[in-house]
């Protein structure tokens, strides 16, 4: 894990431009969002999230986030089908700004085109290079 | 179909709309359209970027692209409203490349702001009268102190020019001001208050001239003196701080009319008397909560109230804005001031008999080291004894007692109720009895 001006980036993660990471767990892949996204929603209060055996299109939405200052889109890193669906952060959406990459992830996803997909997204040193770059 | 809602400006009002209407609208097509380089950044703390509290302009912004995103919000920036087409419902806008391009709307948000009011004296066409409104204006200003401006003159004793004055003296310079009026924060203090700020001011050596009002700019092109009440002042930086005037002439020309205030006119769902089309922020009035008449306070907090009703209402949903106390509050130095409701001026003008309190108290116990001084007073109206007005100029602890009498005078508590108050106590945090207690209760020994 670094910190990228006040933004906590892990390792072993992959990044979109629309604030998702997505971490490969062997077959499957599990997702969330980052540090950064969670900061700018601020306070979240309500998580929308589909049901397991929804078909997830890449860099298409799949849910959504709302907090006391805004609503966001929630946009699939990968295409897939939902495996898991965490009932967790419907209950306590908190959990999505106190540990968004451990307690606050979103679904699991069995991925359709994973090797090709991945290609779309920034790994590690290239995420960190964008969090540099989201400075005000 | 999809919504599109158009908004000029992108700032505290204009970006609170574009938030409320994607709340309430998650399709809908949200434009926002700035004439600035930046946007979503607050102009309040552009005093503290010059004073260097704050190290960067760029610090100021609230909202970064990223927030733009995350909403899908439109933005275009450097981009100019020069007409909108009410019975078309569409805006014509003009980028910095001179291209024209228009924009339809189902529901329109003007949010043009104000800009920096400069009366009619003589000279005032010569260069290098400053004054901070935008990043850009702060930026110039920052350039020529950090070029080695040793002494500012500043022209009005509102909250702008008190709090740049404040930020010049942190950089070493020397300030003076000059007012026309017989006291600083004429807007927001009495003057009885607003002497204690001036007392500080000047101990912190704020060269303060009231009743002087600025007759003539001298200089061959640039500015090198003023002349204020028939003397003459030299300084290298000179700030007009004179007000602002809300930009209503987009709204003129499209026959959209203005209020009483002078300010775009608005109902208690920020639309104007136009169909679909909303105001807000320093352009647009509201109602003042106590004397029902409409008002355009221009303060930032108006801003983001005003903003968050008519976006969630161009967005199809439904909100209103109940009217407007004008609370404000400052720090100058080391002393905080604040007002909320009516001065006890501003009351007598409005035709309200009003009884008023004061209590000069402590922020701690008085025995407890550290306590510092604070001042409360009360203004009530004489026959329903609610609690219309306060202000409060202390050492600390002002902001919060302003916001709780703000919802007293909201909830139309009188001054009865509030010297029954239930409040707490402990000797490194306040006084037993609060001041603003005893205030009320010297007005209801006053009321006998």
């Amino acid at each position: 894990m670094v910190r990228v001006e006040n933004y906590e980036v892990p390792e072993n993660l992959y990044y979109s431009n629309d604030f998702a990471w997505i971490k490969v767990e062997g077959e499957k892949v599990r997702m969330g969002i980052t540090d950064y996204a969670q900061k700018q929603l601020r306070e979240i209060v309500y998580a929308e999230l589909p049901d397991s055996g929804t078909e997830l299109t890449q860099n298409e939405p799949y849910g959504t986030l709302e907090s006391v200052k805004a609503v966001s889109d929630l946009v699939a890193a990968l295409s897939g089908t939902i495996e898991e669906v965490n009932t967790e952060v419907q209950t306590q959406p908190e959990l999505l700004n106190e540990d968004p990459y451990i307690k606050g992830w979103l679904v699991v996803v069995k991925p359709a085109n994973l090797e090709a997909e991945l290609n779309n997204l920034m790994d590690f040193d290239r995420a960190v290079e964008w969090h540099k770059n989201q400075g005000k | 179909m999809t919504r599109r809602v158009v908004i000029i400006g992108a700032n505290a009002a204009g970006m609170e709309a574009a938030s409320a209407a994607r709340k309430k609208d998650r399709t809908a097509e949200i434009t926002l359209v700035t004439q600035e380089k930046t946007s979503g950044y607050s102009r309040c703390g552009l005093p503290f970027v010059i004073g260097g509290q704050i190290p960067r302009f760029k610090d100021l912004i609230v909202y970064p692209p990223a927030y733009f995103k995350m909403l899908k919000l439109n933005l275009k920036t450097e981009t100019k409203a020069t007409a909108i087409n009410t019975k078309g419902k569409v805006v014509t806008v003009i980028n910095k490349n001179g291209a024209t391009e228009s924009l339809p709307y189902d529901s329109l948000i003007i949010a043009t702001g104000a800009d920096a009011f400069m009366p009619p004296i003589k000279g005032r066409e010569k260069q290098g009268i400053l004054s901070l409104r935008n990043i850009e204006d702060g930026e110039k200003i920052l350039e020529k102190v950090q070029n080695g401006a040793k002494s500012a003159v500043i022209m009005g004793a509102g909250l702008i020019g008190l709090e740049t004055g404040v930020a010049f003296i942190e950089r070493g310079l020397k300030v003076t001001l000059v007012e026309m009026l017989p006291q600083i924060l004429p807007a927001m203090l009495d003057a009885d208050m607003a002497k204690l700020v001036q007392e500080h001011l000047q101990g912190k050596g704020m060269h303060i001239l009231t009743e002087k009002p600025v007759e003539e700019f001298l200089g061959d092109d640039k500015v090198t003196a003023i002349i204020a009440g028939g003397e003459k002042i030299e300084a290298d930086l000179f700030l007009s701080a004179f007000g602002v005037r809300a930009n209503t002439k987009l709204a003129i020309d499209a026959g959209i009319p203005l209020g009483e205030s002078r300010a775009i006119k608005t109902n208690s769902k920020m639309e104007t008397d136009v169909p679909d089309v909303y105001a807000v922020g320093d352009c647009a009035e509201a109602p003042n909560l106590i004397t029902h008449k409409a008002v355009c306070a221009q303060l930032g907090t108006i801003a983001v109230r005003h903003g968050k009703v008519a976006g969630a209402n161009a967005a199809g949903s439904y909100s209103q804005l109940p009217g407007v106390l004008a609370s404000a509050v400052t720090r100058l130095f080391d002393i905080e001031a604040g007002v909320t409701g009516l001065t006890e001026v501003v009351a007598k003008k409005a035709g309200i008999e009003v009884v008023k309190g004061a209590i000069s108290s402590k922020t701690k116990a008085d025995y407890y080291p550290g306590a510092l001084p604070i001042k409360v007073k009360l203004i009530v109206e004489k026959e329903s004894q609610r609690i219309i007005g306060a202000q409060i100029v202390g050492g600390e602890e002002v902001t919060q007692r302003i916001n709780a009498l703000s919802f007293a005078i909201q909830k139309g508590m009188t001054v009865r109720e509030l010297a029954k108050a239930d409040t707490a106590y402990a000797p490194p945090l306040n006084e037993t009895w609060d001041p603003m207690v005893l205030a009320a209760e010297m007005i209801l020994m006053r009321l006998r």
